[in-house]
């Protein structure tokens, strides 16, 4: 059967200010009716660049050198710029990453979806209207008729990628390229896009192409797979196939770097170095510098795609022997003393939304924290999770005392640090550091890194000028950083240097505890591994204990000892990690759990629930009762007029809240 | 396996950190307009300051029966009316217009900037009562507001200096407080508060460092907005008195003789004026593209 | 949206509030006070005394400034002596015809730099944009009187067709039977502005066409010409809305200027006939004006910018 679209040896280039670079380095792929071709790779890898190339919609500068692009009779390479307008929206569809910034803030949804039909179709605006009402209402947008008016910042993150998945569709196209389009998502909402995109493939009969960094999405929604690295594809076959039995020494590091897939007993496999600088890419196979299995002779000659069925470019590719290498073991956590290090008790933050009114009264609350309590206790690593506007991050700068509570109160370690002004805090705060998210906006881009490092000793009036300096040295070398560092400003350094930096920063002051916000989540898979690994040998060593936050449920199961599960401000479940993963009470951590993409096909065809369905509602008006009982499938009545209260679990301390747990609770003690 | 370098953490070798000064002014002098400008102004110093040293002429002596003569030799440019070397005074005349310029945008721009970042960095009312003072006074066009002043008095250099700097603050304080509301929510800003340091260490070491781009941008433009200013003044009969001489006056002067033909005593001052005020607006303009790039440069 | 007017108007009545105070603040700084002024250089103490009783300038300062404040809400400017007319009916008939010169001459430069700015940022570091770039560095560096005093010499001298003089008839209608004497004048006062604007509408412009949405829009197959004005016009007027608002002190200093070049009858020129010639009560009652009408115009500029951005009018 002929394919939709192929790719035959294409080559890409954009100009630089200084050189060239050549992000697409002769791929070569192709797309049959009906299947769903997933490009996989991390940053950089030409995977985004790929897909803009097949619409010929590359950065200035960017023009195909090489190659074709065969679609249909036609060569997409060479067609002439009408030629290809004629095809875009019409034939072929694409739908980006960040739906808010994909869509045109001043006009209305119903303009932008009927402006793809008015393109293409010689259709009246009335049609075209009907046509976008039509198109909204197959991709599951609610309430379409009054959303036609409505414009995107009016929307959530989930409606309005179902927006743009309308306006590629509208003109049903033969092929379309969604390049990732759900990493900006709730894992939650994720689940339910992904699935859209698959029923509308089967519904409309179309090729996909599905461009994503996530392993575990290409596992749950892709027929066949494509492994990019360096610009060049290294590997493809089909799903299954792939994740049996993968070939590239590549493909097999970044499975091994994925925490879902290691033991928390073991380490994360990190790819040592970085990729490579495509404006002068290695001669030889582009992987050599970073394999464990190079020779001299992968460094001289380029391997190209070889075998059938089941192509790959590697002269040592891997047999299914060599798939028993397992990650090295850990050295066994301390055991933990026990003793509480944070207690956090009815912990109440809301936020006063100002009306639009003359004088600005609050027209409301947002209550971003609801009554949590948890206690942290020394040398655990306590993992709080939750989605979008559940109140983590809220959470995090009140336990560093950033922001004060409404009522209820932190204690880290016996002393009460919600209540105390600023001045009373400078001293404690040693103790207690935060770690930030974005490595890109935590370090003043004007300061070298010795004075970002010595910056927390000089306040806190931390030794004299030399121990300064030789405190900043070594805390280098704790987090693996060269010495030379030290002159460098933040911009020379890549997103995972970065963060390094950020963790030696918190470490300055030794304190006892590192609240982390999202650490890893900008980072790429491998990269993500490397500063796990340092986190967790970094608190063996100094004895820390960890509050680390973050979205990403299967991040959090290999590092915490705890998980605390949160919900639209509330905590819903919390307990021992192994526990609350493998055997939740609350069922929005069951759906949360099953929500996250594993990296294995059969698991991932073998989920039977739907997920979790809906919307996140309102936080300025959030539900009575049991805030997850608008999405719950097993709400009742009691849920919408009694909040739940916690209840134990398990003998370990696993507590949840919920009317309708998903196992039987274990009877209170008796006082006494 | 084989020698593998270092992980993630190797820093490659060919981003070595040049200092950043040099940096930008490379960067800066890679913008050839920038380059134009930044060499305009210099000649123009060197034409105010160095050259009377060179061409001596008297500009202060009234010389009746040397009046208005046309370009020769013996004055490449003319006389004015009451005798004065044409090209002499433009010289002498530059050298004012320089002066009160460049200091006024200097007083403006660092009173501006305290303003700007003390408001930005406070917020709530403290920040809506600094910035509803700052829209009342731009309310109020400059040039009436000077024109009252100086016709109460005609004012000397020292007067009009902070003056103008009186009225061209609000600029600057405008744009820093702006940055200072972004750069307050950084991380790097925030980390500042939990590291135990006050807000006066976030706004000397961090808000402002990192605002500086901004106001280096806008002091230019200043100087450019000082000098059409004063110009504007000395059109409008309230600059400095003679026999001081600044291209305004100059300008203004000689525009009483536009039907009478006399061109040398209206197009050289104009024309300086133009020259300098396009040149400082180049460096402006590229100073700014350069601080946008770096900051970019990920 | 109602809440962003209705705060925008509670800081606007604050400014002008603020702005009655400056020029309270001016009307004291003069020496001798505001008697002095009336009565002019010459007067006796025995006249200023009463002069100041009359007026109620010797009472404590809150309460003066409350009178005075409720003097310039009743419409009560002041007085010229100098003139012999309220400073009220002096401005009546000036107003108008300075209404004219700048609106007409924003409207120009308007409709001359929003497509200007979209040509250069569609045609980026080419010739033309440099070409343009350059005149608009010129025109902004030029001091508006010399550049009216160049077009006078070229359009009334060289090229004798156009008036250098605006009509000096004090009524409306005469002067805007005679279009040909407000051409220069507008040029003038226009040029300036459009060369402001463009650069603005350029930077604007080549910002959204980088923007996420513009990719959007021709991956739907939209071709150039749709992508600019149907999508990044409208996004690119916002920050002018704003813009605007930020410039009218400019334009009517501008103003000033001009109808003084071109001895134009309108309030720009009274101003500076009353600087010359120390007629206070008319300069404080035209700054006191002016400053109401550019919070005004601010204020209905940021109406515009509400109404182009959704985000804002359903907030």
């Amino acid at each position: 059967m002929q394919p939709v679209v192929e790719l035959v040896d294409l080559h890409t280039e954009i100009a630089l200010r200084h050189g060239v670079a050549r992000p697409v380095g002769g791929v070569s792929l192709s797309v049959g009716k009906g299947e769903t071709l997933g490009i996989v790779g991390e940053s950089g890898c030409g995977k985004t660049m790929t897909a803009l190339s097949i619409m010929r919609l590359l950065p200035p500068g960017g023009h195909i050198t090489g190659g074709s692009i065969l679609f249909g009779d036609t060569d997409l390479a060479t067609l002439d710029e009408a030629g290809m307008r004629a095809i875009r929206g019409n034939r072929v569809g694409m739908i980006f990453q960040d739906p808010m910034t994909s869509l045109n803030p001043c006009m209305t949804i119903g303009d932008q979806v009927a402006e793809t039909v008015l393109l293409h179709r010689e259709a009246t605006r009335t049609q075209a209207r009907k046509r976008a009402e039509e198109v909204l209402d197959l991709v599951g947008l609610p309430d379409v008729k009054r959303r036609l008016d409505s414009y995107p910042h009016q929307l959530s993150g989930g409606m309005r990628q179902r927006v743009v998945i309308a306006m590629a569709l509208a003109c049903e196209p033969e092929l379309l390229i969604a390049d990732e389009p759900t990493t900006a998502l709730d894992v939650t909402i994720q689940k339910q896009i992904l699935r859209l995109i698959d029923d509308l493939r089967a519904q409309l009969g179309m090729a996909v192409i599905l461009v994503t960094h996530d392993l575990g999405v290409i596992a749950g929604h892709s027929d066949r797979v494509a492994v990019m690295y360096a610009g060049k594809v290294v590997e493809t076959s089909s799903t299954q196939e792939l994740f049996d039995n993968p070939r590239h020494p590549y493909t097999e590091a970044l499975f091994r770097a994925l925490p879902e897939n290691v033991d928390p007993d073991r380490e994360l496999y990190s790819i040592p170095g970085l990729p490579p600088d495509l404006s002068n890419p290695p001669s030889g196979c582009r992987f050599a510098a970073r394999c464990g299995y190079a020779t001299d002779g992968c460094r001289a000659e380029e391997p190209s795609l070889t075998g059938d069925g089941h192509p790959f470019a590697c002269f040592h590719p891997l047999g299914p022997a060599e798939q028993a290498t397992a990650n090295p073991r850990t050295e066994p956590a301390p055991a933990e003393n026990g003793s509480a290090l944070l207690d956090v008790r009815s912990l109440v933050r809301d936020f006063r939304v100002s009306s639009n009114g003359v004088l600005r009264r609050a027209s409301g609350t947002v209550s971003a924290v609801a009554d949590v309590s948890f206690t942290v206790r020394a040398g655990e690593t306590f993992g709080l999770v939750g989605e979008s506007g559940c109140g983590k991050s809220t959470v995090g700068r009140l336990l560093v005392a950033e922001d004060t509570p409404t009522s209820g109160s932190v204690s880290f370690d016996g002393t009460e640090i919600s209540t105390k002004s600023n001045r009373a805090l400078r001293e404690l705060r040693r103790d207690f550091q935060l770690m930030f998210q974005d490595p890109y906006a935590s370090l003043d881009p004007r300061m070298r890194v010795r004075s970002i490092l010595r910056e927390p000793l000089a306040i806190q009036r931390r030794g004299s000028a030399p121990e300064q300096e030789r405190a900043v040295a070594a805390l280098l070398d704790e987090v693996g950083l060269p010495r030379a560092a030290l002159e460098k400003y933040p911009h020379e350094f890549s997103g995972g240097q970065r963060q390094r930096i950020g963790l030696a920063r918190a470490l300055a002051l030794r304190p006892r505890l590192i609240v982390a916000d999202e650490p890893v989540s900008a980072l790429d898979v491998s990269v993500q591994a490397q500063i796990l690994n340092l986190m967790r040998a970094l608190q063996r060593e100094h004895d820390l204990t960890y509050v680390f936050i973050s979205h990403d449920l299967s991040v959090i199961r290999y590092i915490a000892t705890t998980i605390g599960v949160m919900y639209l401000g509330k905590l819903v479940e919390v307990g021992p990690a192994e526990q609350v993963y493998s055997a939740p009470a609350h069922p929005y951590t069951k759906g949360l759990i099953d929500a996250i993409p594993l990296a294995d096909p059969l698991r991932e065809h073998r989920k039977e629930s739907a997920g979790v369905r809906g919307e996140l509602p309102s936080a300025l008006t959030p539900p009575s009762g049991c805030r997850f009982r608008t999405r719950c499938p097993l709400a009742t009545d009691i849920c919408a007029e009694q909040v739940p209260p916690m209840r134990r679990f398990s003998e370990q301390g696993q507590r949840a809240a919920c009317h309708h747990p998903l196992k039987a609770p274990v009877p209170e003690r008796m006082a006494g | 396996m084989s020698a593998i370098p270092a992980d993630d953490a190797a820093v490659p070798e060919s981003r070595r950190a040049r200092g950043s000064l040099w940096r930008m002014l490379s960067e800066f002098l890679e913008n050839r307009l920038a380059a134009v400008g930044l060499g305009v102004v210099v000649l123009f110093v060197l034409f105010c300051y160095l050259g009377p040293l060179i061409y001596h002429t008297d500009q202060t002596h009234i010389e009746l029966s040397e009046a208005t003569l046309a370009p020769s030799l013996a004055h490449p440019l003319g006389t004015n009316e009451v005798g004065y070397d044409q090209l002499g005074r433009l010289m002498v005349g530059g050298q004012s217009s320089l002066e009160v310029g460049i200091a006024a945008a200097l007083l403006a721009t660092a009173f501006g900037t305290l303003w700007g970042a003390i408001a930005g960095y406070a917020g709530g009312f403290v920040d809506a009562a600094m910035m509803r003072v700052v829209d009342a006074l731009l309310a109020v066009p400059a040039l009436f507001l000077l024109l009252f002043l100086s016709s109460i008095a005609r004012p000397n250099v020292g007067l009009l200096i902070l003056v103008i700097a009186l009225i061209s603050w609000l600029g600057p304080a405008r744009l820093v407080r702006g940055q200072a509301l972004t750069l307050r929510t950084r991380d790097y800003v925030r980390s500042v508060r939990l590291m135990g340091g006050g807000p006066i260490r976030a706004v000397l070491r961090h808000i402002a460092p990192n605002a500086i781009g901004t106001v280096v941008v806008n002091a230019t433009f200043q100087v450019a907005d000082a000098i059409l200013t004063v110009a504007a003044l000395s059109f409008l009969g309230l600059g400095i008195p003679p026999p001081a001489a600044n291209w305004g006056d100059m300008l203004s002067n000689g525009i009483n003789y536009t039907y009478d033909g006399y061109w040398w005593l209206i197009y050289p001052p104009g024309l300086a004026i133009v020259l300098v005020v396009v040149a400082f607006n180049l460096i402006g303009d590229a100073l700014r593209d350069s601080f946008d790039v770096r900051l970019r440069g990920r | 949206m109602t809440g962003f007017i209705a705060r925008r108007l509670v800081q606007s009545i604050v400014v002008v509030l603020l702005v009655t105070v400056i020029v309270f603040i001016l009307l004291h700084l003069l020496p001798g006070g505001p008697a002095r002024a009336q009565l002019g250089p010459r007067a006796t103490p025995v006249a200023i005394d009463a002069f100041n009783h009359r007026m109620g300038y010797d009472r404590p300062i809150p309460v003066q400034y409350w009178t005075w404040l409720e003097q310039l809400a009743t419409g009560n400017l002041g007085f010229s002596v100098k003139l012999n007319q309220s400073v009220l009916s002096l401005i009546g008939e000036r107003l108008p015809k300075t209404l004219i010169l700048t609106i007409l001459s924003t409207l120009f430069a308007l409709v001359v730099a929003i497509p200007l700015g979209m040509v250069q940022a569609v045609r980026r570091n080419q010739v033309s944009d440099y070409a343009i770039t350059f005149w608009a560095f010129v025109f902004y560096a030029t001091p508006p009187f010399f550049l009216g005093v160049v077009l006078i010499v070229v359009f009334s001298v060289y090229l004798p067709i156009l008036p250098a003089e605006a009509p000096q008839s004090s009524s409306l209608g005469v002067i805007l039977s005679q279009p040909a004497g407000l051409i220069l004048p507008v040029l003038t006062l226009a040029l300036l502005t459009v060369a402001q604007f463009s650069r603005y509408m350029r930077s604007a412009v080549i910002e959204n066409l980088a923007e996420d949405y513009v990719r959007t829009a021709r991956s739907k197959g939209a071709g150039e010409r749709t992508v600019l004005v149907r999508h990044v016009l409208r996004n690119s007027l916002i920050p002018i809305a704003t813009l605007l608002g930020l410039s009218l002190p400019a334009i009517f200093s501008g103003a000033l200027i001009t109808e003084a070049v071109f001895n134009f009858p309108g309030m720009g020129e009274l101003f500076w006939t009353a600087a010359q010639t120390q007629d206070y009560p008319i300069m404080l009652g035209i700054t006191v004006l002016v400053g109401l009408a550019t919070v005004i115009g601010s204020l209905l500029a940021d109406l515009a910018y509400a109404a182009l951005d959704p985000r804002v009018r359903f907030a």
